[in-house]
């Protein structure tokens, strides 16, 4: 670190390596300073305003910046976006890995909020990505409140877990796709009941 | 009576619009969309097209196609899902589901939950909403004018019509709520007094005051009564055996 901020030495000026290494530096920390601040409505960054900041080598340096942010438990994720493009894609700052249980309770959730949010992504997606919410509810109402229901659905309409279009048809949110590693939820869910029969 | 002809035409009119019926119910729920039988469609379509020569009818024969081409888009996702890892049978996940506590769904959730990590901060964007909110706020002595008057809305009583016009409650859930509590009442105080915070308390605020409600129906119907100690002003319920007293009071407890 004191070597960089000295002055280049004129009879030993730095190296090619050296310099880009440097650029690599500056870049990094420039990217992860846009993943970290909120820009627009929705958290991330989009791919051509990516390539805009950091050049057109910007995925690579988000590989170097995904690896750094190993040891804060930090990763850079990117979701496709509809149109499938490099430019169209979403890139942010994720937790490596997931919260425990009571971690997910003091950051606000509830558990009845996110045993809600569970049944419903896995519901959405059995379903062919779209459920109506007159069936989704109908559904939930077996297990949770319906006071309960509404007040959840709405919320997470609202935080972009869920998306409702105006057919009222409930679909998997861009939140959802970000944060949720949906194939393993599926898979635990299915799971959960099998192990506690082997339990008994 | 109508013209054979005219019959005709209305007959082949109702084709149309129960194609279009039948697209949008489809369209508008999770039902397979292979349902619809696209190539039979399209020949009803084909058939009766030579017929038309009223503006109008055009208009609802373009509008089944459109629908129709809904269709064959929901039912390339429907391939596309079914072919990817996502897809298990509805029936055995919503058996799951059912099946399972809600404790083991969150914590499946939790599981594979990778929260987003980002400084939330003033955007010019978010400051210049503010403004235009805090612009366009009537003040609040002006606000309720309209609808209640001069002075805002009073606090009030909510009765169980309300709620149950709220959704908050609907009446056979309620009773089976009413009739639970009563129930573990019995069996906690087993004849004695027992504490009443205690007893109303549940896992959360909300639960608490749920049950809080609940009791003083319990209460209100004389199936058990409140006493307060003066002294240590701690409150106490227990259950009415037999006929309720005549002497009644209204308490107000606020539930924290």
């Amino acid at each position: 670190m004191s070597e960089s901020n000295n002055p280049p030495d004129a009879a030993n000026p730095p190296t090619e390596a050296a310099a880009e290494r440097a650029s690599l530096d500056r870049k990094t920390r420039k990217a992860f300073q846009v993943l970290i601040l909120q820009r627009g409505r929705n958290p991330g960054v989009k791919g051509w305003e990516m390539r805009r900041y950091l050049g057109k080598d910007y995925k690579k340096i988000l590989e170097v910046l995904s690896n750094d942010l190993k040891s804060l438990g930090l990763e850079v994720h990117l979701v496709p976006g509809a149109e499938g493009t490099d430019d169209s894609t979403r890139f942010l700052l994720r937790f490596r890995d997931p919260p425990t249980l009571s971690e997910a309770e003091t950051a606000g959730f509830r558990i009845d909020d996110l045993a809600v949010l569970a049944a419903t992504i896995a519901l959405v997606n059995s379903k062919q990505g779209r459920i109506s919410r007159k069936e989704l509810e109908s559904f939930l109402k077996g297990k949770f409140p319906r006071w309960r229901i509404d007040y959840s659905v709405d919320r997470y309409i609202k935080r972009g877990y869920l998306d409702l279009d105006d057919k009222e048809l409930v679909r998997i949110g861009w939140r959802t796709r970000a944060e949720i590693d949906e194939r393993s939820l599926m898979t635990l869910i299915l799971a959960q009941g099998t192990k506690t029969d082997a339990k008994k | 009576m109508p013209a054979p002809e005219d019959k005709q035409r209305d007959k082949k009119l109702e084709d149309i619009l129960r194609l279009i019926e039948l697209c949008r119910a489809v369209s508008s729920s999770s039902v397979n969309p292979f349902e619809v039988d696209i190539k039979e469609k399209l020949l009803v379509l084909k058939k009766h097209l030579p017929d038309w020569n009223v503006i109008d009818v055009m208009l609802k024969d373009s509008e089944a196609m459109q629908q129709l081409v809904a269709i064959v888009k929901l039912q390339d996702q429907w391939i596309k899902h079914r072919a990817s890892a996502l897809f298990i049978d509805p029936l055995l996940l919503e058996l799951k589901i059912t099946l399972i506590t809600k404790d083991e769904l969150a914590e499946s959730f939790a599981k594979c939950w990778h929260p987003i990590a980002q400084l939330d901060q003033l955007t010019a964007r978010g400051l210049e909403k503010a403004f235009v909110y805090w612009r366009e706020l009537v003040p609040f002595s002006e606000r309720f004018k309209d609808q209640f008057g001069n002075y805002g809305q009073q606090t009030g009583l909510i009765g169980l019509e309300e709620l149950e016009s709220l959704s908050i409650f609907t009446k056979e859930e309620f009773e089976s709520r009413l009739n639970a509590i009563n129930k573990e009442l019995v069996q906690r105080s087993d004849g004695k007094e027992i504490d009443y915070r205690d007893f109303i308390k549940g896992k959360d605020p909300e639960e608490t005051a749920l049950r809080g409600y609940l009791i003083a129906f319990v209460v209100t119907e004389g199936r058990a009564t409140i006493r307060t100690d003066p002294l240590t002003e701690q409150i106490f319920i227990s259950v009415i055996q037999g006929k309720p007293g005549d002497e009644t009071k209204s308490v107000a407890i606020a539930v924290r």
